[in-house]
């Protein structure tokens, strides 16, 4: 169903879970530029917005958006990677209005710039403070392919940054 | 954006920001951050022409606690009794949140007497948290007695939660891969005795509150959301219950052993504060037939798994949402794991944050009076918005 959900749309991997192991139904990457117009597709979709949060790896920041259905539940998850050193995205604000304080918060956390946001002002830490406390030092940031839930990949582009690596062939069994 | 690049040096920084976009006749109102109705230290700043909003905007982090950081510096049993404090009103909501994310990134098998005692006690404090919504909510709107009634009835229920828990408020008494202790008979014939009693207590509420011709002139028609709205702001619990939404996480995302009772999602269709208010008090019946249900059938058994982790124990690499029910909507942890000692992260997902999220859109347009029941028919828990 969100495999044609986002049809149209440039997205990195899809990825089925299990909901029973990662409580998520559905983990879909995509690109930054897709982000508005994924959101514009589950609010068509009558989805609504759990939560979005920031995970400071070693790859970049990982944007997770939560959205989840009130009448057939399936907790969808939105991933967006952007680079530490360039660390901004769209806001979607403008299609999920709650989406605002949860963006503020982000930004008082980690720094992350959400262009759009139509109130961009400290949300929960105070105005004077210029350190974000959850962005991680360098040497202590883990690589994605040890967090993320990807799940059974359904379709995904060739060079996606997450791609498990190939299974190794079984080794020949002695005598 | 930040103080300078605002090009303010004084003042207040949320007032400037606000008044930026205010119109030369109206008046700007800064309520709270200590006000007798915002329960806690809330501030909402209005632009009012006459008694009418025309904008709001609730102003949060006075109660910011960095609990997300916490959890970083802390392995997961440091880190138990932080949920006790999250939302004080419905502690074991939060408890279940984070002992469950837990268990289902670990894959752990929680004992059936161990699910029981959780469903009993959470469902207690549920009504304990509904019993301290409804007195406040009515205060508000400027009734002094029911809060009296309503504490009467908390205060027989906290005795009762003090012996399954250990404590009245802060309860923090589920453990990865169980509950700290056994519920005794004392308990269980405390319950019994006292499910009788509420149920003759809540026709009396009704009588009392529910059928007063002022509390419905102030709640009905006013507040009213409807489904989009709750979707675009991610409102959950008695909000979209109370707009015609049969959605609730416990049996959405199948907490465990709720299936194995017969109750129903209390639902509401009129949208408005009154309908918010009907399903809290429909929601306290359906608990009191939870608990029962489950004392009746409650299984004999231990109360930990086997091999239960130690306090050394690390979480495994990997990532896991767990949701349920609260008092005031879906609570859910989102905790991602390097397998080190403590987290690498965890998420608070807050209903009050959200539901709080949505009061400015609402607002709009109302007469402050009733700006603020729809603020009370939120049921605002402001550690749970700020974290």
């Amino acid at each position: 169903m969100i495999d044609t959900l986002f049809e149209g749309l440039a997205v990195q991997c899809v990825g089925r879970c299990d909901p029973a192991k990662t409580g998520l139904a559905w983990s879909v990457f995509l690109a930054p530029s897709e982000l508005l117009a994924a959101a514009r597709r589950l609010y068509e979709a009558l989805y609504f917005i759990e939560d979005l949060t920031a995970i400071d790896a070693r790859e970049g920041y990982l944007l997770v958006y939560h959205f989840d259905h009130m009448d057939k539940p399936g907790r969808v998850a939105l991933r967006v990677l952007i680079p530490h050193d360039a660390a901004a995205l769209p806001s979607i604000a403008p299609v999920f209005q709650g989406a605002e304080w949860h963006e503020r918060e982000t930004t008082d956390f980690y720094g992350i710039r959400f262009d759009g946001n139509p109130n961009p002002v400290p949300l929960l830490l105070p105005p004077e403070m210029t350190d974000h406390p959850l962005q991680k030092d360098p040497e202590k940031r883990a690589p994605l392919a040890t967090l993320v839930a990807v799940g059974d990949i359904v379709r995904s582009t060739a060079d996606f940054f997450l791609l498990p690596p190939e299974a190794p062939k079984p080794e020949a069994s002695g005598a | 954006m930040r103080y300078e690049e605002m090009g303010l040096t004084e003042g207040d920084f949320y007032s400037r920001n606000f008044q930026k976009g205010a119109r030369e006749d109206t008046l700007i109102l800064n309520l709270g951050p200590q006000h007798p109705a915002t329960h806690g230290v809330l501030r909402v700043i209005v632009e009012l022409d006459g008694e009418y909003v025309i904008r709001a905007e609730p102003v949060i982090g006075y109660l910011h606690r960095m609990h997300e950081k916490m959890a970083e510096v802390r392995s997961i049993y440091q880190y138990l009794p932080n949920m006790g404090r999250v939302d004080y009103g419905h502690a074991l909501g939060w408890n279940w949140a984070l002992v469950g994310a837990v268990e289902k990134l670990a894959g752990f098998e929680v004992p059936e007497r161990a699910q029981y005692i959780r469903v009993i006690t959470t469902e207690l404090n549920r009504i304990t948290s509904h019993l301290l919504w409804w007195g406040a909510f009515t205060l508000d709107l400027g009734a002094i007695t029911p809060i009296m009634y309503a504490f009467d009835d908390r205060e027989r229920m906290l005795d009762i939660l003090q012996m399954a828990t250990g404590s009245r408020l802060t309860h923090s008494s589920f453990r990865v891969g169980g509950v700290c202790a056994d519920i005794n008979d004392t308990f269980i014939e405390a319950c019994k005795e006292f499910i009788p009693h509420m149920r003759g207590r809540l026709p009396m509420y009704r009588d009392l509150v529910t059928g007063n011709i002022i509390l419905r002139k102030r709640l009905e028609g006013v507040g009213v959301f409807d489904a989009d709205l709750c979707r675009r702001y991610g409102g959950s619990g008695p909000v979209v219950r109370g707009s015609g939404i049969a959605y609730d996480a416990r049996k959405a995302e199948a907490t465990p052993m709720y299936d194995r009772f017969d109750w129903k999602v209390a639902v509401q269709t009129g949208g408005d504060s009154m309908a918010r208010y009907l399903v809290r008090m429909d929601e306290m019946e359906q608990s009191l037939n939870i608990i029962e249900q489950a004392l009746a059938s409650l299984p004999e058994g231990k109360v930990m798994m086997p091999k239960a982790p130690k306090v050394t124990w690390q979480v495994p690499k990997g990532e896991a949402y767990f949701a349920t029910e609260g008092a005031r909507g879906k609570v859910g942890i989102h905790l991602v794991s390097d397998g080190g000692k403590n987290p690498y992260k965890i998420k608070l997902r807050s209903p009050c944050f959200s539901n709080l999220s949505l009061f400015a859109e609402a607002a709009r347009g109302t007469l402050l009076a009733d700006a603020l029941a729809i603020l009370g028919s939120l049921d605002l828990v402001i550690p749970e918005i700020d974290r």
